[in-house]
């Protein structure tokens, strides 16, 4: 879909501007992107700044762009101390259990709504589309009291499993698999394919860029969610490093290590910022796709 | 002697296929329906439930009390029905109403989306008559300042929002060279933790530490106290959250102004269109359905805004920042009323469910012309 776009945008659009625009025009449009750019930045560049410099300064001067006695010690330093690092583990082991059991699943179920005839698909599908209609923000005090009845709090588990029931992840692989030919499918049976191998051999490999579109927007949401994991990681331990940053928030003594608090921040976003500089296309394809307008 | 067999033998086949559909059809489909169904459709049925109970947090107290916890949610001591009561806001809605009637009575086409719409309007109209009278008080006070809130919020930030990714999406228009950098800058902040933007724009807002106040100075402006008073702590979680989630509605508009046919633009450079007509006559309605979606979209996120809430405020100072979830997380996991907090679960729900499906009417329509 993206290369159709590029091809029809790229003889007309792409340069046409270019040749038109005057050098004065263009100066003045990038002098007022680049402004208007840094001052989006302004505090990410001063949250950089600060975890860069040193607590001890920080007591005095924070208002200023330049780190204050610079030093990578509170970088260094967010693993050694405190729960940072576990927080760490958490988010990753919940975000990458959360994305491929998701992508997983969400294409099983897609390719059987959209390829197989059974009785009652209709309403099985139907029912998994008003799924998208449920607010799931809303719903946390029944799964907290569920997860209670059967004492799962502060698991792995149960910061996973609600997650994984996705039905936007399930209408989208159903509408990617309804778009693949039925002849791709008959090719394989005649090849003497069973279902189960049809699906992985032949379909999840066609699916490849939905799936990976689906698995970063998942792994995005996943890390950054905030309210699942507050309510049902109550211990420290628990915590992924969304809650766990929440909770330093809240605690006055850290207003005197500033740097290192900025530095947590920073590290918590890492991931996030490497997954969006790899995989930009991706995650912004999953966007359109999670909106439903592509 | 054929004939038989292979009609035997086609009808065994095509048994065997429906059945093997509905075979691989459950394979395939459990492992995510088991998980939907415990996950998604069984807390709802179990919120209705736990609305209908007195159900504390440890579980000591379940006792069945009807609509209860509905009547304390919407209803008070002492309550009257007034028509000048609330007159401007309801006034506004009622010119709403009429706008929304004008173009199908002019056609002589009355849908039925519309005539519900009409009419979910003038029975919040008539709704927004009640209030306690002179010693009456409402059960809930705080309810009616969470909703307030949250409709603030959602009737600020959302044409906001959409404006503010429009006039960026537009600026980013026809692959400027560097368009895709300044995109990226633009769209950063969307992927950190609300925990982390929290975490940045308390401290960047700060009267005594943060850059904010150090930039205002030189320009005459004391510092202000943005969380710490009622007045301004809405407005900046409102702030925050432009700056948040901006990046992600550029995205979106992005995308809807490539499809826009660039020929169209040719034609009215032709015409003699200016920017302007080309942007209201061409441009606009080439992206009328992301406009709608994002609006949609961004009503159904706000009426959920809960995190950066609870950390930078915690809904205060005093109730100037309450919204909806704090304050079901607030009935949950302070006041340990479960039952309670369903029933404003449930209310939320509801107002997701009629926002939902006039998306899908809107949007669903808009597809197939």
């Amino acid at each position: 879909m993206s290369t159709q776009t590029m091809v029809m945008t790229t003889p007309g659009a792409k340069t046409r501007p270019r040749v038109r625009r005057s050098t004065a025009t263009t100066a003045w449009y990038h002098l007022a992107m680049v402004i208007a750019s840094l001052v989006w930045l302004i505090p990410m560049l001063w949250m950089l700044s600060l975890s860069l410099s040193d607590n001890k300064a920080l007591t005095k001067e924070t208002q200023t762009l330049i780190p204050q006695g610079f030093t990578l010690e509170n970088l260094l330093g967010v693993f050694s101390v405190g729960l940072t690092s576990r927080w760490f583990l958490n988010s990753a082991i919940v975000s990458i259990l959360t994305t491929v059991l998701t992508v997983l699943l969400c294409a099983m179920a897609g390719y059987a709504f959209a390829k197989f005839t059974f009785r009652g698909k209709t309403i099985v599908y139907a029912s998994v589309l008003a799924g998208l209609m449920i607010p799931k923000e809303a719903m946390f005090i029944p799964l907290f009291t569920m997860i209670g009845d059967v004492s799962m709090h502060n698991t792995y588990a149960a910061l996973i499993l609600p997650r994984i029931a996705a039905p936007l992840g399930v209408f989208l692989m159903t509408q990617f698999f309804s778009q693949v030919p039925a002849e791709v499918e008959e090719a394989a049976r005649i090849d003497g394919a069973g279902p189960w191998r049809t699906f992985f051999s032949v379909m999840l490999p066609l699916a490849r860029p939905s799936m990976i579109a689906l698995a970063i927007f998942t792994f995005v949401q996943t890390w950054n969610d905030y309210l699942w994991p507050l309510v049902s990681a109550t211990k420290s331990e628990m915590f992924t490093i969304t809650t766990g940053l929440a909770s330093l928030q809240g605690n006055f003594a850290q207003a005197t290590e500033l740097g290192s608090l900025m530095a947590r921040g920073l590290i918590g976003s890492l991931p996030l910022l490497l997954v969006f500089i790899f995989f930009q296309k991706h995650l912004i394809r999953g966007i359109s796709m999670a909106s439903g307008s592509k | 002697m054929a004939s038989p067999s292979i009609e035997r033998s086609s009808v065994r086949r095509t048994s065997r296929r429906t059945g093997s559909g509905l075979k691989y059809g459950i394979a395939f489909t459990a492992p995510f329906m088991v998980l939907y169904v415990i996950f998604v459709f069984y807390p709802v049925l179990q919120a209705t439930w736990m609305s209908l109970h007195d159900w504390d947090l440890l579980g000591a107290t379940r006792d069945f009390i009807g609509i209860d916890n509905f009547e304390r949610m919407l209803w008070g001591h002492d309550i009257t029905w007034s028509m000048t009561h609330l007159a401007v806001p309801r006034l506004i809605l009622l010119a709403g109403a009429i706008a929304l009637l004008i173009r199908p009575l002019l056609r002589r086409r009355l849908t039925l989306g519309v005539s519900l719409g009409v009419a979910g309007i003038l029975a919040i109209v008539v709704a927004l008559g009640f209030h306690p009278a002179q010693g009456g008080f409402w059960f809930d006070p705080e309810f009616w300042i969470a909703l307030q809130n949250t409709l603030l919020f959602t009737a600020i930030s959302t044409p906001l929002i959409a404006a503010l990714g429009l006039v960026m999406a537009l600026a980013l228009q026809g692959n400027r060279r560097g368009a895709r950098i300044y995109q990226m800058v633009f769209f950063v902040p969307y992927i950190l933790p609300v925990s982390v933007v929290t975490l940045v724009w308390t401290y960047f807002l700060s009267p005594n530490q943060g850059l904010l106040a150090a930039l205002l100075e030189p320009l005459g402006i004391d510092p202000i106290p943005w969380l710490a008073n009622p007045n301004t702590a809405m407005t900046a979680v409102i702030v925050t959250t432009v700056w948040w989630t901006v990046g992600f509605n550029l995205v979106l508009f992005s995308a809807g102004l490539q499809d826009v046919d660039p020929a169209l633009y040719e034609a009215a450079s032709l015409d003699g269109a200016g920017p302007w007509r080309k942007f209201v006559n061409i441009t606009l309605p080439g992206i009328k359905h992301v406009v709608l979606l994002v609006m949609v979209m961004q009503v159904i996120a706000s009426f959920q805004v809960f995190g950066q809430v609870n950390i930078m405020t915690g809904g205060g100072p005093g109730t100037s920042t309450l919204v909806l979830i704090q304050h079901v997380y607030e009935a949950g996991f302070r006041d340990f009323e479960l039952g309670y907090g369903s029933a404003v679960s449930l209310f939320l729900f509801a107002v997701m469910l009629v926002v939902s499906v006039i998306q899908m009417r809107t949007l669903g329509k808009d597809d197939s012309k």
